[in-house]
């Protein structure tokens, strides 16, 4: 089979990159299609914004799977010809940087852990595109500012740089402006 | 002169490695050569807060620039974008973005060729008549 299209999304907050992530899952005509959401509820607010998204894109035909880790999870419940929406890079890192910190071992400071979910990721997307149509990610542009979060900067920009050579196109985002750098 | 910019983590000191071929030009990190020399500039932002930490004016800090920018030799400069964050409250953060911001328009100007690095994917800003704006770019 001929594996499926890897569309990259980056872009600033309100950039317009969630929806014009949608456009292009739609614009892939696919069976179904398929919104794998990394983002976890903090508050009462940010819990009210999920239900109201996924009932919209419920409405709309969509349906979602709630991934906050382990994106490899989510794999089983791809189908052939599935188009997919993975949004986001950025929320998925912060998870996977914190997981542990429960148990007191956060992965972000246990040498090798996240390295090896590094690698577990790039299996999963290479995998979820030998499955789907197309699957398209998202991501946030956080790393034209003095850094904040060293190790949080460094693997985003380690993922993003391979996203962006694996990717058949790349869009950075700007004011709802898609720019194709690929 | 050439100037490769972009974000942090965005690839920028290994697009210079693989495609500028320059097997025998000096590569400083958060240093300056002196005036006349070759080199590859990193880190420029480091030197400049470091500068900044040691009490060294604005004025010091763009005329070491300039006197370099302006001197005989080829130089790449690899800038790193830190504009696009929150305004910080410390005053000396606040003067280091401002410095680093203003010596980055200065050097933008002076130069003839600029790349920007967007996840390790080239786009060229000014120079080599590829320049992807439709009016001049001018200095």
């Amino acid at each position: 089979m001929v594996p499926g299209q890897l569309i990259f999304v980056s872009g600033g907050v309100r950039s317009g990159k969630s929806t014009y992530a949608e456009s292009l899952v739609r614009q892939a005509n696919a069976k179904r299609n398929v919104y794998i959401a990394s983002g976890v509820a903090r508050d009462q607010e940010m819990a009210e914004r999920i239900g109201r998204h996924q009932q919209d894109r419920a409405q709309d035909g969509w349906w979602t799977i709630e991934q906050p880790r382990q994106l490899s999870e989510a794999l089983p419940l791809i189908h052939e010809n599935d188009a997919i929406l993975w949004d986001c890079v950025t929320t998925w890192l912060a998870n996977e940087l914190y997981d542990g910190v429960e148990e007191g071992n956060l992965c972000a400071d246990t040498p090798g852990c996240m390295e090896q979910k590094w690698q577990e990721l790039k299996n999963t997307i290479d995998a979820l595109r030998e499955q789907a149509l197309t699957i398209v990610i998202v991501s946030n542009e956080l790393l034209d500012e003095p850094l904040v979060a060293p190790a949080y900067q460094q693997w985003l920009g380690t993922i993003h740089q391979w996203l962006a050579s694996r990717a058949d196109q790349a869009f950075e985002m700007d004011n709802g402006l898609a720019i194709r750098r690929k | 002169m050439h100037i490769i910019f972009g974000g942090a983590f965005n690839g920028k000191r290994q697009y210079v490695k693989e495609h500028m071929g320059l097997e025998s030009i000096a590569w400083l990190e958060g240093e300056l050569p002196n005036p006349g020399d070759n080199a590859v500039i990193a880190g420029l932002e480091h030197w400049i807060r470091a500068q900044l930490e040691q009490d060294h004016s604005e004025q010091e800090i763009l005329g070491a620039i300039s006197t370099l920018a302006n001197s005989t030799g080829e130089r790449i400069w690899i800038l790193t974008d830190i504009s696009r964050g929150i305004v910080p409250i410390d005053p000396l953060e606040r003067e280091w973005r401002d410095v680093t911001g203003r010596s980055y328009q200065y050097l933008f100007g002076q130069a003839q060729r600029i790349t920007r690095i967007w996840y390790g994917i080239p786009q060229t800003l000014k120079g080599d008549g590829r320049d992807e704006h439709l009016h001049e770019n001018r200095r």
